[in-house]
């Protein structure tokens, strides 16, 4: 029960600490993703020369898991080797450090979303009830993130190397995905359209751009495929932390 | 009495460090090549059992594996070979290197917070310590700082002031008196002893053979990772300053 208070607790001074010395203080969660997302949608709707109404509710409804996503991953990834400073001093299970990391990264989540509700008021003509949805499509996105936050974090510990290689890996799923851009552009044979359907973000991607843009509920597949992979990378992750635990004082 | 320690055959070994052992190239080309790196026994087959309410001094050498050891009892080092026993059921509170884990952004408020959901207490119960430990340290004015611009006396007069605050039922200590000023160690003897009355077990690693020889009831002398002596504090200490010259 303790161990639970403890990474709550944690997890705020994080989330106060981040913000402690700025001026803006905690408006900076909701104009660090408004200022994000309203660039990049003004420059990929002229770059794909699409209508920016469009465009912005298609990007946002998978751009906003994906970021969480790389801001779960890649803050993970640190956290047990930037946890030196307790795990030195005290004895403290190693799992805490990646959760951690992760709740603050869906803490941040929680706001970008109120941004994306905010666009989406502005720029969405269509709602239907699809949208209930969407809450349950954010689960497989999650159990992903903690999964590969604790295989990076555990790599991490031992080879320094791997954080540019995830960065490098996140950038090419990024790009091979559906997120900047509609399947539909591609022709269905061609090498691209391939590529889309081989790289299983397309099935994340899908749970939240089918009932926020096209107006559907995801399909069994895409269920199948993300939640059947989560629980596998998860699997992965925790039985990684668990084997290497006694190891990680060695490498810090 | 009941066990708190039961270390069997316990040994640790560290990697001796060099920065080209972190990369890549490395790990790959020792993995091609079957290569193991060279490594520092820090303990080698340790025997030790320890039982509630004893007061234990650790003395040795330099690298002689003492704070290891402590480590080891903390479950901070989970060592390599042999099977080691702590009892759970006790309030255990390590002071290693003069700290308790305080995040260095983080106030000296909040550590404490924190310091204490760690060590099995909760945050009411350690709000209502707080105004002790503030006293203690006496960190009025600045326990609402980042640790971080603290002194290194501050630091230890915070994390000595947590630790026995909390009235823990075995203490770890590892050279808790070299910083602090003669006044500041005064009051920690003070606390240790009152402490140690009231039945904690206590394992104090220190330089500072008197202050183990007249508080301690039992002294181990550790000699590059074994065990060379072990037994009451005054024979062990005549035969560590023989060996040392210092008689």
């Amino acid at each position: 029960m303790l161990a639970l208070h403890f990474i709550w607790y944690y997890t705020l001074s994080h989330l106060k600490l981040k913000y402690r010395y700025t001026s803006l203080g905690v408006v900076w969660n909701f104009l660090e993703p408004a200022l994000y997302l309203g660039i990049l949608s003004l420059v990929f709707s002229v770059v794909n020369r699409m209508n920016i109404q469009d465009y912005v509710v298609f990007l946002f409804s998978a751009l906003i898991p994906w970021r969480y996503l790389e801001r779960a991953v890649n803050t993970a990834s640190e956290s047990i080797v930037t946890g030196d400073w307790l795990l030195k001093k005290m004895y403290v299970s190693p799992f805490v450090f990646p959760v951690i990391r992760w709740l603050v990264a869906g803490v941040e989540y929680l706001f970008s979303l109120i941004i994306l509700i905010f666009f989406l008021l502005l720029f969405k003509e269509q709602w239907t009830s699809h949208l209930w949805i969407v809450p349950l499509a954010f689960i497989p996105w999650a159990i992903l993130s903690l999964g590969l936050g604790m295989i990076g974090a555990v790599l991490y510990t031992f080879f320094r190397d791997i954080r540019q290689i995830i960065q490098l890996g996140l950038i090419i799923i990024f790009f091979t995905s559906p997120i900047l851009f509609k399947p539909e552009i591609f022709q269905t044979a061609s090498l691209q359209a391939r590529i889309l359907q081989w790289n299983p973000v397309t099935y994340y991607a899908a749970l939240f751009q089918k009932p926020v843009y096209y107006l559907s509920w995801p399909a069994a597949t895409d269920w199948i495929v993300t939640i059947g992979l989560s629980l596998i990378i998860f699997i992965l992750g925790a039985s990684l932390i668990y084997r290497y635990r006694g190891r990680f004082y060695f490498y810090l | 009495m009941s066990m708190v320690f039961n270390l069997e055959k316990v040994s640790v070994s560290f990697e001796r460090y060099s920065v080209k052992q972190r990369s890549l190239k490395y790990s790959v080309g020792r993995l091609l090549r079957n290569t193991n790196n060279s490594h520092f026994q820090a303990l080698n087959d340790i025997n030790l059992k320890i039982e509630q309410g004893e007061n234990i001094g650790l003395i040795g050498r330099n690298g002689a594996g003492k704070s290891t050891l402590l480590r080891v009892l903390t479950r901070v080092i989970s060592p390599q070979k042999g099977k080691i026993f702590i009892n759970d059921q006790l309030h255990l509170v390590p002071l290693l290197e003069l700290g308790i884990g305080f995040h260095p952004d983080l106030t000296g408020r909040e550590n404490c917070y924190l310091a204490g959901l760690l060590m099995g207490y909760s945050r009411t119960v350690m709000e209502e310590k707080m105004e002790d430990i503030i006293r203690f340290s006496e960190l009025a004015e600045f326990i609402d700082e980042p640790v971080k611009t603290y002194s290194s006396g501050m630091y230890a007069r915070l994390a000595f002031a947590i630790a026995t605050d909390v009235r823990p039922e075995v203490l770890l200590v590892d050279e808790v008196f070299s910083v602090g000023d003669e006044f500041f160690i005064r009051k920690c003897i003070l606390r240790m002893q009152k402490l140690m009355k009231a039945g904690t077990t206590t394992v104090f690693v220190s330089h500072n053979l008197d202050f183990l020889v007249t508080h301690c009831n039992r002294l181990i002398w550790l000699d590059q990772g074994r065990v060379v002596m072990d037994g009451e504090p005054t024979e062990v200490a005549l035969s560590y300053r023989a060996q040392q010259g210092h008689f």
